[in-house]
């Protein structure tokens, strides 16, 4: 009853009923606008937020969150240009729909499975959450050590092509987050003896410059880009058109959960594999993949909502982010004094189930706004770039400028943005770096705390992985990353499955 | 759409979230530069986590640092050494595809909106900003440029200062008296 109340708290407070929706109606048009993404929003407004309360804040950040999600697939479908990672499959398919001047039916179809399969994940977020913060009250310190260490490494190996640039990325977020004092000995780590180091550096300073400035000024090369209009015309689609795909959805939507769930892979990931789902078991589509299927966009929209609430599961029972956008969401519950991981479910359910109660209704408004107001969206996705970048940057100034009403962040800012800005040219990915500054201090302390109760025994460490089957586990999974990226693993691959690949 | 696609930025229209740019097979201008210079700062940075607290024990604060850096130097070097082998991309030059000219401006104009910042106040700097960027993205008259700016800071700055409550320095504008008038005239009595 008490969880039912918690989960209603949306709206019993119109103030919060509101934020949610305006969060979920910028959401989708942030996703849509190229040249915007939902990590540059979320991490910008992290710092405008900071004065608030808990639960508006939070009310407007899951509201652009599953909004932005969503947005990212309209204009891939509009004009082959994935708004987000995520959206990167709904483009194979939703494109040559548009072409074929069924933009409006494929808007429509994509509305209703994100909606389908933004409701099962939050639904499995809410039956498994408790149980795996249950199980991971069993959790040993070198078990978070671990799940962390894969976190970055999967995020690093999976969201981008090279994963070496991956691991150099994650060990610099690492890094990062180490500077300043060490909270435990008080020894001061990489301040080269400057003052302004020893408080660390504003971990939201970093991520404004790296997925806003860095990005706006990449921006800056194509600010000249015309874009293209569209023709739309009907967009809510027949009940016989969602009963026809409503058993793949399930499929793909359970696709989008798993993956969603474990650490460092999400929507994106999702997305592409639930693709490859649909294209293997629909034996005969009425259109052919690639040119147009709508299985083709039924499967990756579905995955990637359904990874939402995947993904808030590592995030509130371990702590652990699933990618950079939720890696963000973890800074903006530790700025509101939050903790994500175990004892949050115990010490505040309430707060849990209100995020839960929050994602359920940003998905109802998802629902409404990506069904309507179609005419006001393609305006607003008009916008030049000309204006959209300065205002970006200004608005990057400002969040940075905000949350310690410092000048030193906002040159962290410009400094991280610039060196953000080289890294996405020569292809290191950003996620990383992101995800290690969020995981530094969880992996230190834990690190510190297994390897003292194995009294600095480094054999006595090894005995405990080897012993414990989840260490075992993870552990395992870390090593075959690495391995992966040596040439004994293509020689291995090689031998086995020589033939069947050729 | 090959799978593995994960966008080309800077020659079609993409936006990009954390999607990283470059490509796999070739080297761009400055990436064997910048990869070298990564290596060089991780080794810095290796030093730094040493003098931290040397190999004292497996739990001083300095053994994750000098992992990290162990671990940043390793994969640095390893990227450098590959970058080394590939060709690289015809046709690019690093002050036309890397660096261009206005990417340089908006970094000089950003750098300068921290030095007024404090001085000047946030509602000037800000519009001096806007102006200077609009004119300059847009080519199109002052009048225009004067004009988004106006309306955007005046949007930005009813957002963020009333609705956010940001505290942003007032410097030579009198806000908190403009603020003032502004509540008095929505209390009805203005």
């Amino acid at each position: 009853m008490e969880t039912l109340l918690a989960i209603l708290t949306v709206f019993t407070q119109p103030q919060l009923l509101m934020l949610v929706g305006v969060g979920t109606f910028a959401g989708i048009y942030i996703g849509a606008i190229p040249g915007l993404s939902v990590t540059m929003a979320v991490s910008i407004l992290i710092s405008f937020t900071f004065s608030w309360e808990v639960l508006p804040a939070i009310s407007l950040m899951v509201g652009i969150y599953m909004g932005g999600v969503y947005g990212g697939s309209r204009t891939a479908i509009l004009l082959n240009i994935p708004g987000a990672p995520s959206a990167i499959a709904t483009a194979m398919d939703g494109y040559p729909m548009a072409q074929k001047g069924a933009a409006g039916e494929a808007i429509g179809v994509t509305t209703v499975m994100s909606f389908f399969g933004g409701l099962i994940g939050i639904l499995v977020l809410a039956l498994a959450a408790p149980f795996v913060s249950e199980f991971a009250l069993t959790f040993q310190p070198r078990d978070y050590m671990l799940l962390a260490v894969l976190g970055i490494l999967l995020v690093g190996s999976l969201s981008s092509g090279s994963l070496v640039k991956g691991i150099f990325a994650g060990a610099f977020g690492i890094a990062i987050g180490a500077v300043g004092r060490d909270p435990l000995t008080f020894a001061e780590r990489f301040t080269f003896d400057f003052k302004i180091m020893e408080g660390g550096i504003s971990f939201i300073a970093v991520m404004i410059g790296m997925f806003g400035v860095s990005e706006a000024l990449q921006q800056l090369q194509n600010v000249n880009m015309k874009s293209v209009r569209q023709k739309i015309d009907r967009i809510v689609p027949s009940f016989g058109t969602i009963r026809k795909y409503l058993p793949l959805s399930l499929q793909t939507s359970s696709i989008g959960v798993i993956i969603g769930a474990l650490p460092g892979t999400g929507g994106d990931i999702a997305a592409l594999m639930a693709y490859d789902h649909a294209k293997r078991v629909t034996k005969e589509p009425d259109v052919p993949f690639g040119e147009g299927a709508m299985e083709g966009l039924v499967a990756p929209e579905t995955a990637n909502n359904a990874a939402v609430g995947g993904a808030f599961i590592p995030m509130m029972t371990l702590g652990i982010p699933g990618d950079a956008v939720t890696a963000i969401m973890i800074g903006a519950l530790f700025i509101h004094g939050l903790n994500p991981g175990p004892m949050l479910m115990i010490d505040q359910p309430d707060m849990f189930w209100f995020i839960v109660g929050a994602l359920l209704t940003a998905n109802v408004f998802m629902l409404i706004f990506g069904l309507t107001g179609i005419r006001i969206f393609t305006k607003i996705v008009e916008m030049p770039r000309s204006i959209i970048i300065p205002l970006i940057l200004l608005l990057s100034i400002v969040g940075a400028y905000a949350v310690n009403n410092s000048i030193t962040d906002v040159y962290w800012m410009l400094g991280f943005g610039v060196f953000g800005y080289f890294m996405r040219h020569y292809g290191y990915p950003l996620g990383p770096v992101i995800l290690g500054v969020i995981l530094s201090r969880l992996l230190d302390d834990n690190w510190r705390r297994a390897i003292i109760s194995e009294r600095e025994d480094l054999g006595r460490f090894f005995e405990g992985i080897v012993t414990s089957p989840l260490s075992l586990v993870l552990f395992v999974s870390v090593i075959m990353i690495f391995v992966s990226q040596t040439p004994l693993w293509t020689a291995m691959k090689n031998r086995l499955f020589g033939r069947a690949t050729t | 759409m090959d799978p593995e696609f994960r966008g080309d930025m800077d020659h079609h229209d993409g936006t990009s979230d954390a999607l990283p740019g470059g490509y796999v097979e070739k080297r761009r201008p400055g990436e064997l530069g910048f990869a070298v210079f990564l290596t060089v700062a991780s080794l810095g940075l290796l030093y730094s986590a040493y003098g931290i607290s040397g190999f004292k024990a497996l739990s001083s604060p300095g053994s994750i640092p000098m992992a990290t850096s162990l671990v940043m130097v390793i994969s640095a070097l390893v990227v450098a050494v590959r970058t080394a082998r590939l060709p690289r991309v015809a046709g690019e030059t690093l002050s036309k595809d890397i660096l261009p000219m206005m990417v340089v401006v908006f970094v000089g104009f950003l750098v300068l909106f921290g030095v007024l910042l404090k001085p000047l106040g946030f509602l000037p700097t800000a519009a001096l900003f806007l102006i200077a960027a609009f004119k300059l993205l847009s080519g199109k008259s002052w009048a225009h440029a004067l004009t988004m700016a106006f309306v955007s800071l005046l949007v930005i700055w009813l957002v963020f200062r009333i609705l956010f409550t940001v505290l942003l320095p007032a410097g030579i504008v009198p806000e908190a008296e403009f603020i003032q008038i502004f509540r008095n005239f929505f209390s009805g009595k203005g």
